[in-house]
């Protein structure tokens, strides 16, 4: 199915096809992916349902110690630059078990060899079997730049983006292409769109466990969920102190509005809560214990993900973004001792995420990829690292053409081109090719892609080619 | 005008959302309706006649723009003979300005005036310390019980502290500094996590209104802090090996403690060149600050050290280490090792020159002399505490009143923080009438303050005195706790405005919405249940016994007129305190003894005043 940012040509479309105006069920959002719109090469599940699952890891994740050089001579640079004395670089031997063997046929910069981080052996295995791709040294752009250019004075003709290093800023302008202000994140962009797909457009972008910017679009309105699934308020549901009348009169002052702004916007919050998250809650009752897996707070959120994407029928979605989110990666300090830990978690995590996606049958369906504020230096300043720019990430799913890497991988060193003094990689594939790759797997039609990255024309490949994009909605570039 | 009437406009009362809710399957409406947000629920002045209406009104959340309420008196006299003016606006300046409001701080202020209460109240130190509650709890000994790893004993120490006693309007302008110069507990890794976030607490009471330059020496070097942003153990780099200095806290004390990321007018506006704003400091200037914080790290000198009972090889030093500043002392840290390691060298920044070979003391000095003497900082710091004490968007002017304030005291002294929280809760913007009738003045409650204010204006007790409540900061409970923000980034952003609202529409900010969501106003609807009905999940040792409400349950408007005074300032409008006084009435009374009854009465009363949007917007 094609998703067009104009609801109504997709409506009109469809009532030429069905003549009708009603829709009955997950069937019939099958039946508007038919016939001349582009449809999918027919799915195995015989349904056309897709999410994407965003992971943010929160802090600004160490790059270097995730995907690690393993060949000896890219290892000894990384070695040494991270500091031989008190190091935070990880062994050479200690790397084996989760080396990366990428096809014959591709050959990194500098003969580079990866491995994960000791800690992952989960999503070692997935590159291995195919579904796991590393994207490399990815971050946010204006153009594409080079280490002169950055170091211009003229920011007007060499345009980056602003606040570089800084949280906040960068965590804002990952999921927004601006800095901490911006309202509209990227991921709701994409809902914007695929919202008309949903019969309940409400829970077509759902985040777990607080609010982000990655999915406010211009039409969308986030659903929020706990970790462990939406909250409902009991007071309002049953009896408040034994009294049917004092339960109605919370009811109705909740979500009473009165013409202040501020207290309007609080009783909107309230209305959508009572009348969202019973229903929600209501339909995830019956999640089959494959979507139920504990492990940790990750792990849980992303539990709390399955069962929303296992009752996607009954919730009326088949087009949907999730955006969960892990803190303590800003690793200062500590690197070493806290950093391997925190890349096992996510590593169970997202495999228990994919086990569970796979029993529910829509392993080729979901599409989960990792975000984070910036990469980190590749110096240390004794035993952790600072804040950096480009860094690498992951994508993981049955769409995904795993088992070889995207993006160009960076010198290892402080003095190249492709770094920014102290190792900070200038970025040299952007958020917008990595956001427009995932928006057109996701169905989102090419001439829609600027409205969700707005500066995709300056770079030059809209589809990075890590997803298997179905067929029929064309690589037009 | 008459200054009794509360003016208001028109309400409008929206039962629910019957046509745009969600559809169970199979059911054949509902083709491709967006997802409406709620704000084209909000009525437009004099469009609604109130009631619930079979379609949505206008879709369009722009539309909603309030610039000229009609104001409609629809208001008694008699329904409101229970609440004084004066006692409005006293009420509405002590909740401002401190924890929580009663009738004996009412009279009181009846009889001085509110200026005076302020004056006698702020320089009273609180009743107990976080220091003085550890120790004299016993949980300063290394036992079984492994209180040096334990970080719930914080949140017993903190709740003891907001939920009775002491001083709360240190306390409130405390919690205010917490929320800009940002610990948490919950990501905190080091020895005695709860003692060490607990002194820090101790730290911002104890400057709370003092002078700033005091505070920002003291933060620095606070063990806590130095752990959360690495001052501690941070050592000077060295080129030959490609290590530099830690940047973590030089970053952070300029962006979040001092200056800010942008040049700033006095009014709290961005200054601004060729359209753009301006940067206050690059990464050089990171670089360059970070130097300044090398070489520190905890003192150990003259501690005493007890065995682990549990694993004897270990021992563990008192929990004095963390409540004394760090050091660039080496032979005072746990292992003198290469000895000093403070960055020598030139440090660079904001255009001044720190001269090489200049001692961590003296860098120090000068870096934070710098610091304190940006232009930026009254406004940066002014306008955070206006947001945090009255106001989500405070004219202009009155930021710069504050940040006049906060420049000169009126006797020539920078920094007087003092000063600056009088600025703030006396200026006119905060106690004018005109404030209540804006539809645009106040702020969201905070939800740990909501509770804080529950425990004091009712009397909180604890059974065991230790106030053993533990972390709130879940999405099913407060969804925030003291101390416990996810990152140093505190709970929210001082310029954060929810997507697709009235708030933004009108060009507002509204930062206690960054933790609004669907699931987070059902958890406070939920916890402030529990805890009215007395069996929260998360203590069994707390309790409140409604005593004086309940000598009031016979009387339900003048019980009503009470908790309204005593948690809004008597905001509630008459529409709803109707629907209130409705739902307790329904209450019968059998007889005198029927005590039952009573407490039933008071805690609908509590509940249904806990959870109206009047009390949770502050004016």
């Amino acid at each position: 199915m094609l998703l067009s940012r104009s609801g109504e040509i997709t409506r009109r479309t469809l009532l030429r096809r069905t003549g009708a105006l009603s829709l009955a069920g997950a069937a019939s959002s099958y039946a508007l992916g038919l016939a001349g719109l582009g449809e999918l090469a027919a799915e195995s599940s015989g349904e056309d349902y897709k999410a994407l699952v965003c992971v943010f890891l929160a802090g600004g994740n160490d790059h270097a110690n995730t995907l690690i050089p393993i060949d000896s001579y890219n290892h000894a640079k990384y070695s040494a630059a991270r500091g031989v004395a008190e190091s935070v670089a990880i062994a050479r031997d200690k790397l084996f078990p989760t080396a990366l063997n990428h096809p014959d046929e591709q050959t990194l910069t500098d003969d580079l060899s990866y491995a994960l981080a000791p800690t992952m052996p989960q999503l070692c295995r997935h590159f291995h079997e195919g579904r796991m791709a590393p994207l490399l040294n990815v971050g946010p752009l204006i153009t594409p730049l080079t280490k002169q250019e950055y170091e211009h004075p003229n920011t007007t003709s060499y345009p980056r983006p602003s606040k570089l290093f800084s949280h906040n800023d960068q965590q804002s302008t990952w999921q927004s292409f601006e800095p901490e202000g911006s309202t509209i994140g990227w991921g709701g962009k994409i809902a914007d769109i695929a919202m008309s797909s949903n019969q309940n457009s409400m829970f077509t972008a759902i985040g777990i466990n607080g609010n982000s910017v990655f999915l406010n679009g211009n039409n969308i309105t986030a659903f929020s969920t706990s970790a462990s699934g939406p909250i409902r308020m009991y007071p309002v549901i049953g009896n408040l102190f034994g009294s049917r009348k004092a339960s109605d009169a919370l009811g109705t002052l909740l979500r009473q509005q009165y013409g202040h702004v501020i207290e309007n916007d609080y009783a909107v919050a309230n209305a959508r809560s009572v009348e969202y998250s019973g229903f929600v809650a209501d339909r995830l009752k019956n999640a089959p214990s494959a979507a139920d897996f504990g492990g940790s707070s990750l792990s849980k959120k992303l539990s709390t993900v399955a069962k929303l994407i296992s009752a996607r029928r009954d919730l009326g979605t088949s087009r949907q973004v999730f955006f969960v989110s892990m803190g303590g990666f800003d690793n200062h300090s500590d690197l070493a001792a806290k950093h391997s830990g925190l890349l096992g978690e996510v590593d169970a995590a997202v495999d228990n995420f994919y086990s569970a996606l796979s029993s529910l049958g829509v392993a080729d369906q979901v599409t989960t990829f990792t975000a984070s504020d910036f990469g980190r230096t590749l110096t240390s300043n004794g035993n952790g690292s600072d804040h950096g720019w480009g860094g690498h990430h992951f994508i993981l799913g049955g769409a995904v053409k795993g088992g070889t890497f995207y993006g160009t991988a960076p010198h290892v060193s402080t003095k190249t081109n492709d770094q920014v003094g102290n190792g900070r990689l200038l970025p040299s594939t952007s958020v917008d090719e990595y956001a427009s790759t995932l928006a057109l797997w996701f169905g989102v039609n090419p001439s829609d892609l600027s409205y969700i990255a707005p500066n995709l024309g300056n770079f030059s490949n809209p589809d990075l080619g890590f997803m298997k994009i179905p067929k029929g909605t064309g690589h037009l570039y | 005008m008459n200054k009794d009437k509360l003016l208001v406009e028109e309400p409008c009362v929206h039962e629910g959302i019957s046509d745009t809710g969600p559809v169970s399957q199979p059911s054949p409406k509902l083709l491709a309706l967006k997802s409406t947000s709620l704000a084209s629920m909000a009525c437009a002045t004099s469009a609604c006649g109130g009631g619930s209406s079979s379609t949505p009104p206008s879709a369009n959340s722009s539309s909603v723009g309030i610039s000229n309420p009609k104001p409609s008196p629809s208001t008694s006299d008699d329904e409101l003979k229970g609440i004084t003016e004066l006692q409005r606006q006293s009420a509405r300046a002590v909740l401002h300005s401190s924890l929580a409001v009663d009738h004996a701080i009412l009279r009181k202020i009846e009889k001085i005036g509110f200026e005076k209460w302020l004056d006698e109240k702020m320089p009273v130190q609180n009743d107990i310390s976080a220091e003085k509650y550890f120790s004299s709890n016993g949980y300063d000994i290394v036992d079984e019980n492994k209180f040096w790893v334990r970080k719930q004993y914080f949140d017993y120490m903190i709740w003891r502290q907001l939920l009775s006693g002491g001083n709360s309007v240190r306390k409130r302008m405390a919690l205010a500094l917490s929320e800009i110069f940002v610990v948490s507990v919950s990501t905190i890794d080091m020895l005695w996590p709860a003692q060490a976030v607990g002194a820090y607490w101790d730290l911002l009471n104890q400057h709370a209104f003092g002078n700033f330059r005091d505070l920002i020496e003291a933060v620095s070097l606070n063990p806590a802090m130095g752990v959360f942003l690495d001052t501690c153990g941070n050592i000077k780099g060295d080129p030959s090996i490609g290590r530099v200095a830690d940047e973590n806290y030089a970053r952070e004390l300029m962006q979040l403690f001092t200056i800010g990321l942008n040049q700033l007018n006095q009014d709290g506006s961005l200054k601004l060149h060729n359209g753009q704003p301006v940067e206050t400091y690059g990464n050089n200037d990171v670089e360059g600050l970070a130097k300044v914080f090398t070489g520190y790290n905890l003192d150990y000198s003259g501690l005493e050290f007890s065995t682990d009972p549990v694993a004897p090889y270990k021992s563990f030093p008192e929990p004095k280490l963390v409540r004394r500043p760090l050091t660039a002392d080496p032979s005072r840290w746990v292992r003198e090792g290469r000895g000093d390691q403070h960055c020598y060298e030139e440090k660079r920044f904001l255009g001044i020159s720190i001269p090489a070979g200049t001692g961590a003391r003296e860098s120090l000095r000068i870096a934070l002399d710098t610091l304190f003497a940006h232009p930026n900082v009254g406004p940066f710091i002014g306008k955070q505490l206006i947001q945090r004490l009255v106001t989500s968007n405070p004219s202009p002017s009155y930021v710069h009143r504050v940040a006049a304030a906060f420049n000169n005291n009126g006797e020539g002294v920078r920094g007087d923080l003092r000063a600056t929280f009088k600025a703030v809760v006396l200026d006119p913007e905060a106690t004018s009438s005109a404030g209540l009738i804006d539809p645009k003045f106040g702020k969201l409650r905070e939800p740990m303050l909501r509770f804080a204010q529950w425990g004091q204006s009712l009397g909180a007790a604890s059974s065991s005195g230790t106030w053993q409540i533990r972390d709130l900061s879940r999405m099913g409970h407060l969804n925030q706790a003291p101390f416990r923000a996810p990152s140093v980034f505190n709970f929210f952003r001082p310029g954060f405005s929810p997507p697709r609202s009235q708030i933004a529409a009108n060009g507002m900010v509204a930062p206690e919405f960054g933790i609004v969501n669907e699931s987070s106003v059902a958890g406070y609807v939920d916890f402030i249940w529990r805890t009215i009905k007395g069996d929260p999940y998360w203590t069994e040792d707390i309790r409140a016994d409604y005593k004086f409400e309940i000598d009031m349950a016979n009387d339900p408007v003048k019980l009503l007129d009470h908790l309204d005074l005593i948690f809004t300032a008597g905001q509630i409008r008459p529409r709803t305190k109707q629907l209130i006084l409705s739902a307790i009435e329904d209450v019968q009374i059998e007889n005198s003894d029927d005590d039952e009854s009573k407490l039933r009465r008071v805690q609908i009363a509590l509940m249904l005043v806990m959870t109206s949007n009047e009390y949770i917007v502050q004016k």
